[in-house]
C-alpha cells in the first residue's frame, strides 16, 4: 500500500467526512431524543399526511396504520430521510472522486505521471473510503448515543441490534459508494457520474415506495437496495440479518471491483 | 527512439499529437496501434515500473486545489519512497516560488513553477515536459532553459514539445517533428540542417540587373526590387563561381533556421526543404 496515496486519498475526503459525520451525529441525537416525546403526535401526523405514512412504511418495512411502536421508533432513527441522505450523500461524493473527479479537475494527469499504478490509487481510494464509513457510522451511534443519554424516555436501543442495525447501515453504504465507483470509472466528468447514481439511488427509493401499493413494484422491491436494509425486523428479530448484508456487501465488492478493472484498462484523458 | 543524456524536442502544431504522444508514454492512453516503451518497459502494461525515473509536467498543469508547494513535495515524496523537500526547496527559491501558496491561489505561472519542481525534484534519468514555458515570463524561460542544459549535461534525458521554435532550437541536440499523429522526422539539428538546402539572398547594384535568369542551381523562390531570395540547389563554389564578376551589392548563404525547417518539412510532409 502506498502510504502517499492513502495520504492524498485522506487528504480529499477528511473535510467531507467531518462534515456530513457531524451532521450524522447531530441527526441521531435529535431523532434519538425526539422521537420518543413525539411518539404520539407522529401517529396523528402521519393519520393526516397519508403521503409521509406511505414514505416511512416503505423505509421500515411495516403497516403503521396502528400507529408507531418502541420498536418502530427506535427502527425510524435510523431510516429516516435526512440519515439515509447523509449516508448516501458521502458515499456519492466521495466515491465519484477517482477517476472522474480526478479526470474533470484535471488532477489525473500528476497523479499518474507519478509511478503508481491505477490499481493502487484505486484500492488507496477505497481503504480511505472503507476507513471513512466506518467513521460514519461511528459518528451516527456517537450521536445515537448522546441523544439517548440527553433523553429520559430515551430509545432504549440494546447494543446487539444497534450493532446489527449499524452494520447493516454500513453495507448499504458499500452499496451504494460501489455503483458509484463503478459509474465514476467510467465517465470524465463528476457531475455526470453524480447524476447517474443518485438516479439510481432515487430509482431504488422509489421502486421501494411504490411497492407499497403496487403489485409490480412490490414484486420487484428485491432490485432496490432498501430492500436489504431493515432495522426494524433486526430490532424486532434480533438476529443478524447475514443474508442481507451479504447482498449490498456483495453487490458493493462486485461493481467496485468490475469498476477497477474498466479504471485499469480504459484510456484517460483531460483534452 | 530518444538517445539518453540528449535534450530532444518534439515539435508539432496544434492537434499534431505531441500530448497524445506523451499520454501514450506516461500510460495514460493506450496505443492504438504499435507499441511505447521507456527504458525498455512497455509503456501501457508496466508504466508504474518506468515512470520511477521519469519526471513529468502535464501541458495544462492542475493541481489539488488544497495543495501547497510544501504539501505537494512532501506528498510527491511520499508517493514515490523520496525526500523531496531538500531539492525542492532548492529549485523552489532558483526559480523564486514560495512553496507556502495553495495551488488554488496561484497564477498560471506559479503552477507551472511548481509542476516543474515536482518533475525535477528526484532528479529522474528521464523528464518529459509539455510545453514548458508557456506560462513562464522571458527571465524564467531562460532559467529553466539553463537547468535543462544542466540536466542533460549530467546525462539526465530531456524530452519535450513545444510549438516555439526558437526555443526547441536553443536548446536542443535532437528534434521529432509531428503531423497527424505520425513522427515525419526525427533527427539532430545539425543533421537537419545538413539536409536542407542552403537559403541565399542576393541583392543586385540595380533593378535591371535583378531581372536576368537565375543560374539552374539556384531556385529564386522571391524577387523583390533588387533582391532575390532562394535556395541553393548545388554547392557554395557554383555560386561564388558565377556570383565573381556580377553586379552584386550584398549577397549571403546559410543554412536554414529551425523555423524555415519546420516549415518545410511539414508542407512536404516529411521530405528535407
Amino acid at each position: 500500500m502506498n502510504r502517499g496515496l492513502l495520504a492524498k486519498s485522506l487528504r480529499d475526503v477528511w473535510f467531507l467526512t467531518l462534515l456530513l459525520g457531524a451532521g450524522l451525529g447531530l441527526a441521531e441525537a435529535l431523532l434519538a431524543r425526539a422521537l420518543p416525546r413525539v411518539q404520539e403526535q407522529i401517529g396523528e401526523i402521519l393519520s393526516q399526511l397519508v403521503f409521509v405514512q406511505r414514505i416511512l412504511q416503505a423505509l421500515l418495512g411495516t403497516n403503521i396504520s396502528g400507529g408507531l411502536g418502541p420498536e418502530m421508533i427506535g427502527a425510524l432513527a435510523w431510516v429516516h430521510p435526512v440519515v439515509l441522505a447523509l449516508v448516501w450523500a458521502h458515499a456519492i461524493a466521495y466515491c465519484t472522486l477517482v477517476p472522474a473527479g480526478e479526470v474533470d479537475r484535471g488532477t489525473i494527469d500528476m497523479l499518474l505521471g507519478l509511478p503508481v499504478s491505477r490499481w493502487q490509487v484505486y484500492v488507496a481510494g477505497a481503504v480511505v473510503w472503507l476507513a471513512a464509513g466506518v467513521v460514519l457510522m461511528l459518528a451516527a451511534v456517537i450521536g445515537h448515543l448522546i441523544g439517548c443519554r440527553l433523553s429520559a424516555e430515551g430509545l432504549r436501543l440494546d447494543p446487539r441490534p444497534l450493532t446489527m442495525v449499524v452494520v447493516n447501515l454500513f453495507s448499504l453504504y458499500v452499496a451504494v459508494g460501489g455503483l458509484a465507483w463503478l459509474i465514476s470509472t467510467m465517465s470524465d466528468r463528476r457531475g455526470r457520474s453524480v447524476g447517474w447514481v443518485l438516479a439510481f439511488v432515487l430509482a431504488s427509493f422509489l421502486l421501494n415506495f411504490l411497492g407499497q401499493f403496487w403489485p409490480l413494484a412490490d414484486r420487484l422491491s428485491f432490485l432496490s437496495l432498501l430492500h436489504y436494509y431493515n432495522p426494524l425486523s433486526i430490532i424486532r428479530s434480533g438476529r443478524w440479518p447475514v443474508g442481507d448484508i451479504l447482498v449490498l456487501l456483495g453487490l458493493g465488492s462486485v461493481l467496485w471491483t468490475v469498476g477497477g478493472f474498466v479504471f485499469a484498462r480504459r484510456d484517460l484523458s483531460t483534452l | 527512439m530518444v538517445r539518453e543524456g540528449a535534450l530532444s524536442g518534439f515539435l508539432g502544431p496544434n492537434g499534431a499529437g505531441k500530448t497524445t504522444t506523451i499520454r501514450v508514454l506516461l500510460g495514460l492512453l493506450r496505443p492504438t496501434s504499435g507499441r511505447a516503451s521507456l527504458f525498455g518497459l512497455d509503456c501501457w502494461r508496466r508504466s508504474h515500473r518506468a515512470k520511477v525515473e521519469v519526471g513529468y509536467l502535464p501541458g495544462d498543469l492542475r493541481l489539488h486545489p488544497w495543495m501547497d508547494g510544501r504539501q505537494a513535495l512532501r506528498l510527491f515524496g511520499a508517493i514515490r519512497h523520496r525526500d523531496l523537500m531538500v531539492e525542492g526547496r532548492r529549485l523552489a527559491e532558483e526559480f523564486n516560488l514560495d512553496l507556502r501558496v495553495k495551488a488554488r491561489q496561484m497564477s498560471r505561472g506559479m503552477r507551472q513553477k511548481l509542476g516543474l519542481i515536482l518533475a525535477m525534484a528526484h532528479r529522474p534519468r528521464l523528464l518529459i515536459l509539455d510545453e514548458p514555458t508557456t506560462a513562464l515570463d522571458p527571465l524564467m524561460q531562460e532559467q529553466l532553459h539553463g537547468h535543462l542544459r544542466e540536466l542533460a549535461a549530467a546525462g539526465h534525458t530531456v524530452f519535450f514539445s513545444s510549438h516555439t521554435l526558437s526555443e526547441v532550437e536553443q536548446l536542443c541536440d535532437r528534434v521529432a517533428i509531428v503531423r497527424e499523429g505520425r513522427v515525419i522526422v526525427d533527427a539532430g539539428l545539425d543533421e537537419l540542417r545538413g539536409r536542407s538546402r542552403r537559403e541565399v539572398m542576393i541583392r543586385w547594384k540595380g533593378v535591371v540587373q535583378a531581372e536576368q535568369v537565375p543560374p539552374p542551381f539556384l531556385e529564386v523562390r522571391r524577387r523583390d526590387g533588387q533582391t532575390w531570395s532562394g535556395l541553393l540547389a548545388g554547392s557554395p563554389e557554383d555560386l561564388l563561381q558565377w556570383a565573381a564578376g556580377r553586379p552584386i551589392e550584398d549577397f549571403s548563404v546559410g543554412r536554414p533556421d529551425l523555423d524555415t525547417l519546420f516549415r518545410g518539412y511539414y508542407r512536404q510532409g516529411g521530405q528535407a526543404p
